[in-house]
């Protein structure tokens, strides 16, 4: 038996050391997804403790056939689906980071210039990504950042294996239009040419 | 300009070919639709997770043992006022009873030991009259009836189990 199989049984009898153990090695991809989601850091820790409180209280009708990493974003997806649902979002901070704080460009790091463009390509797509969906941007970031296969995000969002890959493929190509439409003088140096397509 | 096959190369996410690469480098020289796409493609897959601040376990844990506590307090309060309303209601039904009983004790317990022994004089007159239909009904119902009666109880009693034990499989959802 896994660590975390271990620890989600003691956590299903009531034990809530075991589960701070669950939160520690998912606070990560369950935050991810929260921030992505809801663009902002002060929502994203809220909704990903929301998402850990809900997960504890429903831990017995956890099926532990199936992945748990899965069942916590799916979790988290709703809840922030939900969220998106009752509010409309209005605008998003560009000079945030993960932490909330500015995100400025790394001067020690080698290439400060590199590290500028990065940072700018990081918020631009942190940017357009909420002008998607909710249940397309649950995807997108299911898909890209967690790594979860088709399987997994249409068991998480409760769609059909079809839907999530015309969701996934619509909203590419909607976050394309809208980076064509950006400014030139916030585009990548990085070159269409370097992509791992290549 | 025709996307065709490059915008599918580029969603699909699978490996190319050689030949494939060069052919879709030469169209993303002169297509920007099809470039922005490589470039979103490119993003998403190098944009690193956002993480937490510190400390957010800790965090967890104090919102878990606030939430615990005000389970605790919602749950002191409503056992409390559900008690109060049952002694309550408790109270103003038996009133009559327990104001008879309190004015004149011995003739309330033996209109009591009257009802008790009505009570079982009438269940012993139901003990015969269903004794009587038992060896009577029989004759009377054809063995078919019974047989439709049996395979209907057995069928119900089927659907029943096979039910129970899907929702036992599937316990998902939250």
């Amino acid at each position: 038996m896994t660590d975390e199989m271990t620890w989600i049984i003691q956590a299903q009898h009531g034990d809530s050391e075991s589960f701070t153990l669950l939160v520690e090695a998912y606070q990560t991809p369950v935050y991810n997804l929260c921030y992505r989601m809801l663009g902002e850091a002060e929502l994203a820790e809220d909704a990903a403790q929301e998402t850990f409180l809900k997960a504890y209280q429903n831990l017995i009708r956890y099926d532990v056939e199936r992945s748990f990493a899965t069942w916590l974003l799916s979790i988290a997806a709703h809840h922030c689906i939900d969220k998106l649902r009752r509010r409309r979002f209005t605008s998003v901070s560009i000079d945030e980071d993960e932490e909330g704080q500015t995100d400025l460009p790394d001067r020690s790091a080698p290439d400060p210039e590199q590290e500028t463009v990065r940072k700018q390509e990081k918020d631009r797509l942190h940017r357009l990504l909420q002008s998607l969906d909710p249940i397309d941007r649950a995807a997108v970031v299911m898909r890209y950042w967690q790594d979860c296969s088709e399987i997994e995000i249409a068991r998480a969002l409760k769609l059909t294996v079809p839907a999530v890959k015309s969701r996934l493929h619509r909203a590419r190509k909607a976050l394309a239009e809208l980076w064509k439409e950006e400014p030139r003088h916030i585009r990548t140096q990085r070159r269409p040419y370097e992509s791992p397509a290549f | 300009m025709n996307h065709r096959p490059f915008e599918d190369w580029l969603l699909s996410d699978e490996p190319l070919a050689p030949k494939q690469k060069r052919e879709l480098q030469a169209h993303l020289q002169a297509c920007t639709d099809c470039a922005s796409l490589a470039e979103v493609s490119l993003a998403l897959k190098s944009v690193r997770a956002a993480s937490p601040a510190e400390g957010f376990a800790g965090r967890f844990q104090v919102r878990l043992e606030a939430q615990k506590k005000a389970m605790r307090r919602r749950n002191f309060w409503g056992f409390s006022i559900l008690t109060l309303s049952v002694v309550g209601v408790g109270l103003w039904l038996t009133w009559p009873v327990l104001k008879a009983a309190l004015q004149s004790p011995l003739n309330l317990l033996a209109s009591w030991l009257s009802y008790l022994v009505s009570l079982w004089a009438s269940l012993q007159a139901m003990g015969h009259v269903s004794s009587v239909l038992i060896r009577i009904v029989p004759g009377f119902i054809p063995i078919y009836v019974w047989l439709v009666i049996l395979l209907a109880g057995g069928g119900w009693s089927l659907v029943w189990i096979l039910s129970l034990m899907k929702f036992a499989k599937n316990p998902q959802g939250v």
